[in-house]
């Protein structure tokens, strides 16, 4: 995948193979997601020559023009095209509110369907290691620390070159870069997280304003630990209580339990009762013990309850289908009986007690259990939750797959679990 | 013509106007002059009247022209395209030389860092505290004042310690100095070609237009958010300020020539140089004097590493401000504080000599002086980037003879140096 970086200044050759020029720039027209490739700007000895792309044909090292450069039919730019290297290249992109994010060190460009289209825009690093041809010895040397250098792409298609308010101003004056927040709302909750660990703060909580609450809720989980206290720290104090009762309450707990208490204590108290009791449960326990990691929602079963009640049970709940992997027979004191499958309920008569049909024999862990334990029990066992108990064995409640999934994948699987082996 | 009431209290209201309107942008150009009236400043000045006389006046005089013209460009080009000096080396120049840019201004400034902490540790000296605790203690304050509290409030007061530097156009009007020869100073160049007069020239140019007040200036234009229409008034304040550091800067020397070199004190140390205010503040100059570079270096060692992590994070796109942490903004938070450090642990290095070192900044700047010129005049004179505000012709030839005098002295002293001409 070329860089505008890699092919600018490329000599250009005709094809008998004698030198005509280099290329300078690259010009797209700011249309659809990706634009494509359209003219090529090239420094002739006989001064600036515009070609369309498609009479170029790339080659290793040089670029070819398909005939003579005198047969070539010169091409004129339309005026809203724009020349990456001028109009683009090391400009600020900005958010809605003008304020500052990054940079554009580099642009990416890739074959898409048998064009060349500009795909991205390189913020990072490497990118401006690129430039100054130090990108390999760099590398290199992360390499012997053990590093990778991190990339920082933004996808072209949530960029958007701002045009020029005053039709008069110079356009390498006016053309500025916008990611505009509609569009990161129809992003995977994952891929909002992504954009938004590469953002400014003010920007993350401009960010974290406009989301609806549920979308917020599920970005916000995704963000990388250390963030998410700090986007939470600097949202409004009613905004960032509503955005945690969306969460999961595990979540939710594990992220107040990075806040300052004082601060942890006044978004407790915003959040409606019923989540704010579930999570303040949850902080009592250690943040890296089963109690610290499990979640509190769970299917309970009412031991004296028939099979057709617990089916009316669920039709009612409406539960969520992580929830239902497993579904957990109680006692009338809340002491964890015996655990049967969706399965087992549906099948079995209707009139069956449900105790008649569970199995007692459940693994349970209790609430102080070290979570490295946990995963290695859920691995062993090729379970999707595990219940977790109080001194009285009663359930508190579960610990999915999900929640220990990155203690459990190699090394590197997904960066977030990197980043929770490493603390 | 007989003018009516109303027309004169018309003409009244729009005059009203315009100098409201001119109160409102003012400030950038005259706080930079101010801040150009640092450690380096007073002693360069001070250095340069006790050794010869009101000799180098005339350079003083093209100097401040200097400035006056490369001031307005830069001012300009902040209200034009609403962007800061680095960002537009960025944008126009490319990475490769921007990090050249960069690391002229990043040597420049560490120079002038380490140049008001020799001021802080000379001025306290005076008042009897050793440099071993003033340094760091003053180190840890600035650091502390910029991570966890606003600065800002302490800027203001470092101000009025700055007003003691008044002292200087009163000595030089009581002492009566010889007017004919001030005169003569200003008007006759001359210039010894040994190195140690070329040093002295050199620090005079170089303290004078320091490359720092080009980015402080277009940022302040930029932060104050002054357009095209606003400019008209701001280039008055602009005007003001470059005058303003040249007055500072003549009045100095001519209170050391008149005071200092009769008496042929070689300037080694801050008492040397607080004799210049013997005439006006007599026992108390040293105090006077120590009160004044105190205030203006902790000013200066309090601005100066901040605006060069802004300008350089600016450039590259890095994270900056000083609401972030140093998670959020590795580079800008690490960039200042490896200024203040190094700004410190230079004058800490035994044995330095104080006085010397301040002047030896003020080379540094005169010879990265030249590149930074280039770059502005570069920006200056492009329609691509200006468009009908691209320098005029007497703005460019005026900038190029600055860039060029500067150059001249640069490689007369490097030339001198290294070849012991």
């Amino acid at each position: 995948m070329p860089y505008l970086s890699e092919i600018q200044n490329r000599r250009v050759i005709e094809p008998n193979g004698n030198v005509v020029g280099r290329l300078t720039d690259v010009a797209v027209v700011p249309q659809g997601q990706f634009p494509a490739a359209q003219w090529a700007i090239l420094a002739t000895p006989g001064g600036e020559k515009v070609v369309r792309w498609a009479d170029l044909a790339q080659e290793i090292g040089h670029l070819r023009l398909r005939s003579r450069l005198e047969a070539t039919p010169p091409a004129q730019l339309p005026p809203d095209a724009l020349r990456l290297a001028r109009d683009l290249l090391d400009k600020q992109i900005v958010d809605t509110h003008g304020a500052k994010v990054v940079r554009v060190n580099d642009l990416q460009l890739s074959e898409v369907d048998g064009q060349l289209r500009l795909v991205g825009a390189d913020v990072g690093l490497r990118g401006l290691l690129r430039r100054v041809g130090a990108e390999g010895v760099a590398e290199r040397i992360a390499g012997v620390a053990g590093r990778r250098l991190p990339r920082g792409i933004i996808p072209w298609h949530l960029v958007e070159p701002l045009q020029a308010k005053e039709p008069e101003a110079p356009k390498t004056a006016a053309v500025r870069l916008t990611i505009p927040h509609q569009k990161l709302a129809l992003l995977h909750p994952a891929d909002i997280a992504d954009v938004v660990e590469e953002m400014t703060a003010d920007e993350r909580v401009a960010v974290f304003q406009q989301l609806d609450l549920e979308t917020a809720a599920d970005a916000l989980q995704e963000v990388e630990p250390e963030m998410q206290a700090a986007i939470v720290s600097d949202l409004p104090e009613e905004r960032a209580a509503d955005i945690l009762e969306e969460m999961d309450p595990d979540e939710a707990a594990d992220l107040l339990q990075d806040l300052p208490e004082d601060r942890r204590e006044e978004l407790v108290d915003l959040m409606e009762k019923e989540e704010a009791s579930d999570v303040e449960e949850l902080l009592t326990y250690p943040e890296d013990s089963a109690g610290g990691i499990m979640t509190t929602d769970f299917v309970a079963l009412p031991g004296e309850q028939t099979a057709a009640q617990s089916i009316d049970q669920l039709r009612e709940k409406k539960p969520d289908p992580e929830l239902t992997y497993y579904l957990y027979v109680v006692d009338a004191q809340g002491k964890l009986e015996g655990v049967l499958s969706l399965r087992d309920l549906v099948v079995a008569p209707p009139e069956t007690k449900v105790t008649a049909i569970m199995d007692p024999r459940v693994l349970k862990i209790p609430a102080e259990t070290p979570k490295e334990e946990v995963a290695s029990l859920i691995a062993k066992y090729d379970l999707l939750a595990l219940p977790v108990i109080d001194a009285r064995g009663r359930l508190l409640g579960t610990v999915t797959v999900d929640d220990v999934v990155e203690l459990i994948l190699p090394r590197g699987w997904k960066k977030r679990s990197l980043r929770s082996i490493a603390r | 013509m007989i003018r009516t009431a109303s027309a004169v209290r018309r003409r009244a209201r729009v005059r009203r106007a315009s100098i409201l309107a001119f109160l409102a942008v003012m400030g950038p150009g005259i706080i930079t002059g101010f801040a150009g009236n640092d450690a380096g400043g007073v002693t360069t000045y001070t250095a340069v009247g006790a050794h010869y006389g009101f000799a180098l006046l005339w350079l003083l005089l093209l100097s401040t022209a200097g400035l006056l013209v490369i001031q307005e460009m830069c001012a300009r080009m902040g209200a034009v395209t609403g962007k800061g000096l680095s960002d537009l080396i960025r944008e126009r120049f490319g990475v490769r030389w921007t990090i050249v840019a960069m690391i002229a201004l990043l040597i420049a400034n560490g120079s002038n860092v380490a140049a008001e902490f020799a001021g802080v540790a000379a001025s306290l000296e005076l008042l009897g505290v050793e440099r071993i605790v003033s340094v760091p203690a003053a180190a840890l304050v600035i650091w502390a004042l910029i991570v966890f509290f606003s600065y800002r409030v302490v800027e203001r007061a470092l101000f009025v310690l700055v007003l003691a530097f008044v002292a200087y156009p009163i000595s030089a009007v009581i002492v009566h100095p010889d007017w004919d020869s001030v005169m003569r100073g200003l008007a006759i160049p001359t210039l010894s070609t040994q190195q140690a007069a070329l040093i002295a020239a050199l620090a005079l140019v170089g303290t004078t237009i320091t490359p720092y007040m080009q980015f402080y200036i277009q940022a302040s234009i930029v932060d104050k958010g002054i357009d095209r229409e606003q400019y008209r008034f701001a280039r008055v304040d602009v005007y003001l300020g470059a005058i303003l550091t040249g007055l500072n800067g003549f009045f100095i020397i001519v209170a050391a020539g008149a005071v200092l070199f009769p008496a042929h004190v070689i300037v080694g140390s801050a008492s040397d140089a607080a004799q210049a205010l013997g005439p006006l503040a007599g026992e108390q100059a040293k105090l006077l004097f120590g009160v004044g570079l105190l205030g203006a270096s902790l000013l200066a060692a309090l601005v100066m590493p901040l605006s060069t992590s802004y300008a350089i994070c600016e450039a590259f796109g890095w994270e900056s401000g000083i609401s972030r942490n140093f998670r959020e903004a590795p580079v800008f938070m690490g960039l200042f504080t490896f200024l203040i450090a190094i700004g410190a642990l230079v004058v800490l290095s035994p044995n330095v000599p104080l006085i010397p070192l301040i002047l030896v900044s003020q080379n540094v700047n005169g010879l990265l002086l030249p590149i930074v010129l280039i770059f502005i005049l570069l920006l200056a004179g492009d329609r691509t980037v200006m468009g009908d505000q691209a320098n005029g012709r007497v703005s460019q030839v005026v900038g190029i003879g600055t860039a060029l005098m500067a150059s001249a002295l640069s490689i007369g002293l490097v030339a001198v140096t290294v070849f012991g001409l």
